[in-house]
């Protein structure tokens, strides 16, 4: 008999039994992760724990599409889904697969968790809420808002009834069929969008293109304050990742006095601001003005949001 | 008398397996088509194949007024960016096959033919030259582990150039292998032609002549070391030297021929045109592509990209026994030299490098071409510079050469296989007989290494750039670990089905990245009802599709504010990953 086989022969043994652990593996990967129809079956327990104001979080992000098919709009909303970030939820729901949770969740507390198949339901609770007062973009309508251009001065008219437009593909985000209308041209509108970060991830916000002089001016009637005046500015990530553009600057007046300015540079994506309110603090003021302004308008795809609270 | 005739048994039998994974492999090909949409460069080169049946059509009818420089500038000026022989096999397919014989159930297939014609030869020639250097089990696996790899399997559906300038790459490198062995002029003239075959067909043809003279250079040094360790060189090497550097003659002097001669675009202003085609390559600008949850658009281009987008999309399996081929050939070729040239060190040393077999002449440097085509075709993607945009399309023509060490790597499982069973002789009388003939051996050692490529391939169809191998998670792994799920809009035709039954009667859809031409051949086809319009805006349209890819969400956020709805009526995906969805208009 020969010799024993060296570790090497021992290894070229195994290679066969590598291809079957494989095909093992293939079959498991392929069957991990549930199908699109059965994320029907969160419909029922989500709905049952979620409570008003509670945010819907799906983990891993990239399995959001069939929870928004599973639940629908009522459930996940669009500025849910397209929130400016997590800060003002006092709860969240956050439906996970695959044993990933969200990263936007983390430190969150959890008040309940139930398995569900493939699917763990938690219900967490933010450990520092912030109680929003007044949600700017909410209000961006007439009788509450209204919306001019300064140089020349210009009225810029509401249309319910606008000829909704999109750029498709590589072009501007969706104007709404809501929105205010300036007679400088289709671009220069104030309505409610939705804008790609530099995540690409959805951020709804007031899309306002700077005029090409003046500023172009939101403002807002009785509006209850809180502490701040608190909000991020973008660009669509696709126009200001080129970098070339001006400057966007965001005033703020509240009765006429201007409690900040916020300027967004080309690259700095989804960006905040917060800015108190010191005297008015907690009033309610009569306006507030929303002016956004840029020394050269060219392809400022500008979009913001803000709130007070 | 006997050794002829085992010779031609051999050629016979090898002609039979080369003819079976030929039809074999074309036809899983066919099979499959009618799934898989198109992609969009298809639609551009329907287009320009369109226009180049046009003029060989003017052609067969008069042949002066086709040959009139206008003329064939009105035809041949489409799609200057690519060049012309496998868009001319496009048309003349389209042409002869469909317009005359009818030969296809679809339009679109008789556009994707020639490719999966190229696509099947690849898998011959894998075979051929892996039977040819290293026996037939080598030569099999190689071939079935190329074809067995799923992104190579979708490539070869497309009536694209990324199948058939694999194929040209590994024709031109197996006939410059070939004329390195046989004392014959005929082969450097094929290695010539199969250059300029090459060069007509996409622009990774550039790096042939790469490969060709690190091979000789590389052969020269290696010839030179072992004639110093063993104090004499081998006679034989000298007039293979002669063979390499005619083939490579030929190569310059045969290639650009057949390049400009194949393709009408460059019979006139020829230089100006060509300097034009080069340039459009040379500065090629970034598509996005993510990897690894980032989206990529500009320089730096990850280092790694290549590297983890092989380990994640060829099987595990197929790797694994890459580098077993490797460490063999290694061992089979640099142990003996590297134990003689140590043998003066010591005497254990040298009496283990007197034990030692050592390798015989190999005129072709076979391991060497080998290595050569695969780095040669990875070297540029360790730059930061280049694009990454085209996934593994892009260095898809390494992979006749990781196949082929694949080969090899599985004939060395398989010979210990049998050694250990017939050491085993005595005490299992079934090891004796399974041990003796390699039939056994092969056929289950090679069913429990196929079996992963198999599935992994034919379950990722019509996903295929969707698929990823365990390694990486599967589809759900890759897409957690934020790898790029789908390009180019081909996607579209994995929910015809859906669309047909949902679209109202001369409804629209937005169609998102599907080109224009590629969504006309669907209705071509007769997969798309002919009375739903293709839009190219999301408002007013009663669908809209969306074709995931990182940087493209925007897409998709526009149809959620021009329907006002977050929910998707529709999602196509592989495993359940989402790779496309559709929208439903409110209206």
């Amino acid at each position: 008999m020969s010799k024993a086989p060296s570790r090497l022969r021992w290894a070229l043994l195994a290679v066969p039994l590598v291809g079957a652990v494989e095909l093992a593996g293939q079959r498991w990967t392929t069957h991990r992760a549930p199908s699109f129809d059965g994320w029907a079956e969160i419909e029922a327990p989500v709905r049952a724990i979620k409570q008003a104001g509670d945010l819907v979080v799906i983990a891993p992000e990239w399995a959001d599409p069939m929870a928004r098919r599973a639940l629908g709009d009522e459930l996940m909303p669009l500025r849910d889904v397209a929130r400016p970030d997590e800060t003002r939820y006092a709860h969240a729901i956050e439906v996970s697969i695959l044993g990933e949770s969200a990263p936007e969740l983390r430190g969150w507390r959890e008040e309940s968790r139930r398995e569900l198949g493939k699917f763990l339901i938690r219900r967490l609770a933010n450990p520092a809420p912030r109680r929003v007062i007044y949600d700017f973009v909410d209000h961006a309508r007439p009788g509450e808002a209204d919306v001019r251009g300064t140089v020349p001065p210009m009225e810029c008219v509401w249309n319910s009834r606008a000829p909704i437009l999109a750029g498709g593909l590589g072009g501007h985000p969706t104007f709404p069929p809501e929105r205010f209308e300036c007679p400088a041209g289709v671009f220069f509108n104030v309505g409610v969008t939705v804008i790609a970060d530099e995540e690409f991830r959805p951020r709804r916000c007031l899309w306002s293109h700077p005029l090409a002089r003046g500023e172009l001016v939101t403002r807002f009637h009785d509006v209850p304050l809180g502490q701040v005046i608190r909000g991020h500015g973008g660009l669509y990530w696709m126009v200001e990742r080129e970098r070339r553009g001006a400057p966007v600057t965001l005033t703020v007046r509240v009765d006429g006095d201007t409690v900040g300015a916020f300027t967004h540079r080309d690259g700095e994506g989804w960006k905040g601001f917060e800015m108190p309110l010191g005297a008015h603090a907690g009033q309610r003021a009569r306006e507030v003005e929303l002016a956004v302004t840029s020394s050269n308008h060219k392809d400022r795809h500008f979009c913001f949001e803000a709130d007070t609270r | 008398m006997s050794a002829i005739s085992d010779r031609a048994r051999g050629r016979i039998t090898d002609a039979v397996i080369a003819l079976g994974l030929f039809f074999g492999y074309v036809a899983t090909l066919l099979r499959g088509v009618q799934d898989l949409g198109y992609a969009r460069d298809e639609g551009f080169y329907f287009q320009a194949s369109s226009s180049y049946a046009r003029w060989f059509d003017l052609l067969l009818q008069d042949r002066k007024a086709a040959l009139v420089p206008q003329t064939v500038d009105a035809f041949w000026n489409a799609n200057p960016e690519h060049p012309g022989l496998i868009k001319g096999l496009f048309a003349l397919s389209n042409l002869f096959l469909q317009k005359k014989l009818h030969l296809f159930a679809m339009e679109g297939t008789s556009y994707r033919f020639p490719a999966m014609v190229l696509g099947g030869l690849a898998i011959v020639l894998v075979y051929l030259w892996g039977a040819e250097a290293r026996g037939r089990v080598a030569g099999l696996f190689a071939a079935l582990f190329l074809a067995l790899m799923p992104r190579f399997f979708f490539q070869a559906h497309l009536a694209c150039f990324d199948v058939p300038i694999v194929t040209m790459w590994t024709l031109t490198a197996y006939a410059y292998w070939k004329s390195l062995r046989a004392p014959s002029l005929l082969w450097p003239v094929l290695t010539g032609v199969a250059f300029g075959l090459a060069l007509d067909t996409k622009h990774n043809a550039w790096f042939l002549p790469l490969v060709v003279v690190a091979h000789i250079v590389g052969r020269e040094v290696i010839h030179q070391l072992e004639a110093r360790i063993r104090g004499v060189g081998d006679p034989a090497f000298g007039p293979s030297r002669l063979r390499s550097l005619t083939a490579l003659g030929a190569m310059a002097l045969f290639g650009p021929m057949v390049f400009v001669l194949l393709w009408p675009h460059l019979w006139h202003d020829t230089l100006a045109r060509f300097r034009w085609y080069a340039s459009f390559h040379l500065n090629h600008e970034y598509y996005n592509m993510e990897f690894l949850g980032k989206n990529y658009w500009s320089p730096p281009m990850p280092r790694a990209y290549a590297w983890v987008m092989t380990a994640t999309t060829v099987p595990g399996i197929t790797l694994l026994l890459f580098f077993v081929g490797l460490g063999v050939r290694a061992r089979a070729r640099l142990l003996s030299p590297l134990a003689t040239a140590l043998s003066t060190r010591s005497a254990a040393l040298a009496r283990w490098a007197a034990e030692l077999p050592v390798p015989r002449f190999d005129p072709g440097s076979t391991d060497l071409l080998w290595l050569l085509g695969l780095v040669v075709n990875y070297a540029a993607w360790t730059l930061t510079k280049t694009p990454i945009f085209g996934g593994t399309k892009h260095w898809m023509t390494a992979y006749p050469f990781l196949a082929l060490f694949a080969g090899c790597g599985f004939a060395a499982v398989v010979r210990a296989i049998r050694r250990e069973l017939l050491r085993h002789r005595r005490r299992f009388t079934w090891a004796l007989a399974a041990g003796r003939s390699a039939l056994p051996v092969t056929a289950l050692a090679g069913a429990a290494v196929i079996a992963a490529p198999a599935a992994e391939t034919l379950h990722a169809h019509p996903w295929g750039l969707s698929a990823y191998t365990p390694l990486a998670g599967g589809a759900p792994g890759a897409a957690t670990l934020g790898l790029n799920r789908s390009f180019w809009g081909y996607t579209t035709g994995a929910i015809l089905p859906e669309l047909n039954r949902e679209v109202p009667k001369r409804g629209s859809v937005y169609v998102h990245d599907t080109a224009g031409p590629s969504w006309d051949m669907l209705a071509t086809d007769g997969r798309l009802r002919r009375d739903i319009r293709g839009v190219w805006s999301v408002a007013g349209a009663d669908y809209a599709l969306y074709h995931h890819e990182k940087h493209m969400r925007g897409q998709e956020f526009q149809a959620w504010v021009a329907y006002g709805t977050v929910r998707p009526a529709i999602i196509g995906g592989l495993d359940g990953v989402p790779v496309i969805l559709v929208y439903k208009a409110r209206h």
